[in-house]
């Protein structure tokens, strides 16, 4: 077994990199003063400093990182201690989940920002209800629709991605979690606002 | 005022303060009934595998907040649910190892190395009565320790370190973080820069919000619940969720197991485990107060010294790791003893050393009226004046709701734990989606913007690729809320000493903080190097 | 001068019942404005600090009083321009109101470049006012801010705490005035000035009321008012302009809402506002009594005078400083 350790050396190369970025590219370009400023005929620190020394922070632990790839250091570790070779941990697999999951969430949240609004302009004239959803927030039950929709959603997908078939177990608790936490919420505080009604 | 009249004031906060209801005439005040609650929470939580003390309170610190609001009184009763929460999750924390092998944290996994076979012999019983002496004995005398060393500690800070030692502190505080919380060093310096870089997005002094892209949603950064939960609560889930996935649900049957005869924890017993209990706690309170470093290495530390030292005392006979009360113990007194050590360097000095830490200090911090810190120990500006210290009073209130903690997990924490031993155990695929939900909601309860979602949704994000990359996201989450407290403390020392760009060797304690700092890092990248040398002793 | 003269007999009589149908009949047609749906509240300071308990606690008592529905929402950051800037993007139908600082749409918006200009506002009241003070720990040995310069001029090094830029900018011009230089430290909030000062890493700084207790205790000095008036706790402290800066730190709590509001929900919200925080009975209102002296409240025309002043004179104040 060769020393090397190719998924560490990467991953320190990668953060090496990044950290270069930081410290030369996007601290300059995106902070108004410099490392260090003259304010009323004194030196103070500006506001490039901090962020700087987090990215030197980040460049000597990737140098650390190189080194440690090169010596094969992490891999012998975890060898002693019956782990999975660490680095590189991350697969292509790995980002599909991740990109699957943050896609239902994110689509989770939308239905929940959308699902009130849209039931008012398509329901509201039938309800003789002529105001508009932000002047309905915090009226019931105007006010439960889109986190109800976005929550069940939520729930399901995710019950349903584990479980791989559609249960009765899991719609009960997709439509009753939602339920019972904006009540959890709602019911003994005034002041509060559930999702999305605070975006209004 | 002086110190005993902020002792009793602390006290009578949490006992009586805003009763709830009457027994005999005597107020129970809402800190203390708070107390009882999160400490029965935390049992339940610790108990469930795939929750966990820190999760737990990181969902209930937003719903506490609604309750309460965010005024001074509001502290003793969130503080007390989330220290029984704390607590009582440590305690719980050793039933699913000794019952099922399936420890909820990784402390409690080497509780499960002897809790399991004894489980199996029809000891579970016994295993459970060990835990929870042993778990209760490293908490109690963590506490004292506490108690007896916190005020010490942040007089001294505040009587012999000036701006620039203030600053070579918290540097030196980081760089052990950074260096010995996870496996690696590199990693951990890795990623407690991210957590700096993360933190000084938007908080900047000029008018710009720095680091920002123009972006007006960060023109006041990040704000730290999306950060601290987006990284510790939603990446382990993203995590724990793949995994589900991959492998398929979980069952949730377990084969009945009959009792032996005897299950007692007597006084033999005692006399068994006590050297292994008392080598423990003193281990787990060290490793406690200490930043950083957690209850699985004291766990770990204290379980390798446990087991040798009963291998040296009966040689030949089977150890650790085969069944033994002993081992229960020594590992339950050390992971137990690291909460209540764990306070000593957040309320003396504001740096959280856990998870759990990391929590008590965003509740200080999002209810406000409490700095942790060397000036919460003043007896009103150190001269005796008329008037309480309000700070010393919660202090006071936070090591009376401990104690309280700790006498309801004497008195009846162990058949609580016992009984909670044989509640149904929700599938986790059911269980996460909800916590998610739940999660998400709170964040959103507290900071009222989709914005903020999609942010923690980022950060849930990282942090699940960062526990891909192995690299521990403990010194992310220390370092995001070390980092303002760091940039003020060198823009103030800096401005104090005039302008000395030299201010950290200028004098000879700070520049001992900050060459002890180097050598913390330098030490612990060439120990990595030499790993396979020396193998590290973690007990299998 | 003028003198009143009492009308009598029936022409009074006629006049009063003709003011009694006008008022009478109009009644209607004033019928008492009512916000559209829920208020949004923003709050510029950080939750659990007093200004933002004076914020909610105000609202909870509007809330009570009119049965409003105010929510309550925090954008920090910016010395309060993040909430300004965030108001501005609300509706002006008296949904949105934000609290801040006056020193947010004039000192703070001035240094900033102007993001925001005072007529993308409508103010509509103060509720209470700093009583800034120049404050050392009384075992210094200080009795006036003359012994500070004193013993800067003895070649004393000084480290001087703020909590603004604007406060940074008055410890440097009082320096200047006196031909002494003093180590400014910038810190984040008056807590942090007071902590600093106790624990010696400040030996002495502004404080806006936090050191009213210390002050009362004997543990603190009030060496100077930063105030254009006396302080309330401390009327003999000499002034600013004594040491040769004319400039002031005064300052206020203050409620505002965006520009084009109409003039009955200026006045309802305004005097709502101002009912809750002037009676001392309730939460809003003790709060305000206890820490900032009782309720101060500029509205209307005299608070529009006010921002105007303030945002000339913090041009003049950045333009002696860069100078």
């Amino acid at each position: 077994m060769s020393k090397f350790d190719k998924g560490a050396l990467f991953l320190g190369l990668a953060f090496l990199l990044f950290a270069i970025l930081v410290v030369f590219v996007w601290v300059p370009l995106d902070t108004e003063s410099g490392l260090l400023q003259k304010v009323r005929r004194r030196w103070l620190i500006g506001d490039a400093l901090a962020p700087s020394v987090a990215g030197l922070m980040i460049a000597v632990g990737a140098c650390a990182q190189i080194f440690e790839g090169v010596t094969g250091a992490q891999r012998r570790q975890c060898a002693g201690q019956h782990i999975p070779t660490p680095a590189g941990g991350l697969t292509s697999a790995n980002l599909g989940f991740a990109l699957c999951a943050l896609l239902v969430l994110l689509a989770s949240f939308q239905i929940m920002r959308w699902f009130g609004p849209a039931a008012v302009a398509l329901l509201g004239e039938q309800f003789g209800i002529e105001a508009s959803y932000r002047a309905l927030r915090d009226t019931v039950p105007w006010k439960y629709l889109g986190y109800v929709a976005g929550g069940f959603v939520l729930i399901l997908a995710s019950v349903v991605a584990v479980e791989r078939r559609l249960s009765l177990r899991a719609l009960l608790l997709a439509i009753l979690a939602p339920l019972v936490i904006a009540m959890l919420y709602d019911l003994p505080f005034d002041d509060l606002l559930l999702p999305p009604n605070g975006d209004l | 005022m002086g110190y005993w009249d902020h002792v009793w004031l602390g006290i009578v906060a949490v006992f009586t303060a805003n009763p709830v209801f009457e027994i005999f005439g005597l107020p129970i005040g809402t800190t203390l009934v708070m107390v009882a609650a999160g400490f029965a929470l935390g049992i339940v939580v610790g108990a469930t595998p795939g929750l966990a003390g820190p999760m737990a309170m990181a969902i209930a610190l937003p719903i506490l907040i609604s309750i309460f609001g965010v005024r001074e009184s509001a502290l003793l009763p969130v503080l007390g649910f989330l220290i029984g929460i704390m607590k009582g999750a440590t305690l719980g924390g050793a039933v699913p190892a000794i019952l099922f092998n399936t420890p909820g944290t990784p402390d409690a996994m080497l509780t499960a190395y002897d809790g399991y076979p004894l489980a199996q012999r029809g000891l579970a019983r016994k295993a459970l009565k060990t835990a929870h002496f042993a778990s209760a004995s490293g908490d109690t005398f963590s506490d004292l320790v506490l108690f007896s060393s916190a005020p010490v500690l942040a007089i001294a800070v505040e009587r012999f370190l000036d701006l620039p030692e203030k600053t070579g502190l918290i540097i030196l505080s980081l760089s052990f973080i950074a260096a010995l919380v996870g496996r690696s060093p590199a990693k951990g310096l890795i990623s407690a820069g991210l957590g700096l870089l993360v933190a000084y997005v938007g908080k900047g002094e000029d008018f710009y919000p720095r680091l920002s892209f123009g972006q007006e949603a960060l023109n006041d950064g990040f704000p730290i619940v999306t950060v601290v939960l987006g990284v510790l609560i939603l990446g382990e889930a993203f995590k724990s969720m793949e995994a589900l996935i991959r492998g398929g649900p979980e069952a949730s049957t377990q084969a009945k197991i009959a009792e032996a005869t005897d299950n007692r924890f007597g006084f033999a017993e005692l006399r068994a485990c006590w050297r292994y209990i008392r080598t423990s706690a003193v281990i787990g309170t060290a490793i406690g107060a200490l930043p950083g470093i957690g209850s699985t290495l004291a766990a770990t530390l204290g379980y390798a010294a446990g087991r040798r030292d009963w291998a040296r005392r009966n040689p030949g006979k089977p150890g650790f790791g085969t069944g033994r009360i002993e081992g229960v113990a020594a590992t339950e007194a050390a992971n137990s003893a690291v909460s209540g050590a764990n306070l000593i360097p957040v309320l003396s000095l504001g740096i959280p050393g856990n998870a759990a830490a990391v929590f008590l200090i965003l509740a200080m911090e999002s209810i406000g009226g409490f700095n942790p810190g060397p000036s919460v120990f003043k007896l009103h500006g150190g001269v005796t004046g008329e008037v309480a210290n309000p700070e010393l009073v919660v202090v006071f209130g936070i090591f009376a709701a401990m104690m309280l903690a700790n006498l309801l997990n004497w008195s009846c924490g162990g058949l609580f734990m016992r009984w909670v031993g044989v509640l149904v155990h929700v599938p986790k695929q059911l269980l996460l989606p909800v916590v998610l939900l739940l999660t998400l909601t709170a964040i959103y309860v507290q900071l009222t913007s989709l914005t903020a979602i999609y942010m923690t949704l980022g950060f849930g994000l990282l942090g699940y690729v960062m526990r891909r990359l192995d690299m521990s996201v403990l010194p992310f989450v220390i370092a995001f809320i070390l980092a303002r407290n760091l940039e003020d403390t060198a823009r103030q020392a800096f401005a104090a000493t005039g302008g000395d760009a030299l201010f950290l060797l200028h004098s000879p304690l700070a520049l001992a903080f900050t060459l002890t700092a180097g050598l913390v890092v330098v030490l612990a990248i060439r120990r990595a190097r030499m790993a396979d040398h020396e193998p590290l002793d973690r007990g299998h | 001068m003028h003198t009143h003269t009492q009308r009598t007999g029936l022409p009074a009589l006629v006049a009063n019942l003709a003011l009694v149908l006008v008022l009478g009949a109009s009644a209607p047609a004033l019928a008492e404005w009512k916000p559209a749906g829920p208020i949004k509240l923003i709050i510029a300071f950080t939750a659990g600090g007093g200004a933002d308990t004076i914020a909610r606690a105000t609202a909870e008592e509007i809330e009570n009083r009119k049965g409003w529905s105010i929510l309550p929402e925090q954008v920090t950051g910016k010395g309060g321009l993040n909430a300004a800037l965030a108001l501005i993007k609300e509706p002006a139908d008296g949904t949105a109101i934000a609290m801040v600082v006056s020193e947010t749409l004039a000192y703070n918006n001035v240094a900033a470049g102007n993001p925001v200009e005072l007529d993308q506002f409508t103010p509509l009241t103060t509720v209470a006012g700093f009583q800034m003070g120049i404050v050392a720990k009384a075992e210094k040995g200080w009795t006036s801010f003359a012994d500070v310069i004193a013993a800067a001029q003895a070649g004393e090094v000084i480290r001087f705490g703020t909590m603004s830029a604007k406060l940074s900018d008055l410890s440097y011009l009082l320096g200047a005035a006196n031909g002494v230089e003093f180590n400014t430290v910038q810190v984040r909030g008056g807590k942090g000035v007071l902590d600093g000062v106790q624990a010696g890493d400040l030996d002495l700084g502004f404080m806006a009321g936090l050191q009213t207790k210390g002050v009362a205790a004997g543990d603190l000095v009030n060496l100077a008012t930063a105030l254009s008036n006396p302080l309330v706790q401390t009327p003999d402290a000499p002034s600013m302009a004594d040491f040769g800066v004319d400039f002031d730190a005064d300052g206020y709590f203050m409620f505002i809402a965006p520009a084009g509001l109409s003039d009955e929900a200026r006045s309802a919200l305004t005097g709502a506002i101002i009912a809750a925080v002037s009676d001392t009975s309730t939460r809003a209102g003790g709060v305000i009594a206890k820490s900032f002296g009782g309720a101060q409240t500029i509205h209307g025309e005299a608070l529009e005078t006010m921002l105007l002043e303030q945002e000339s004179s913090s041009e003049e104040l950045l333009d002696a400083v860069s100078e």
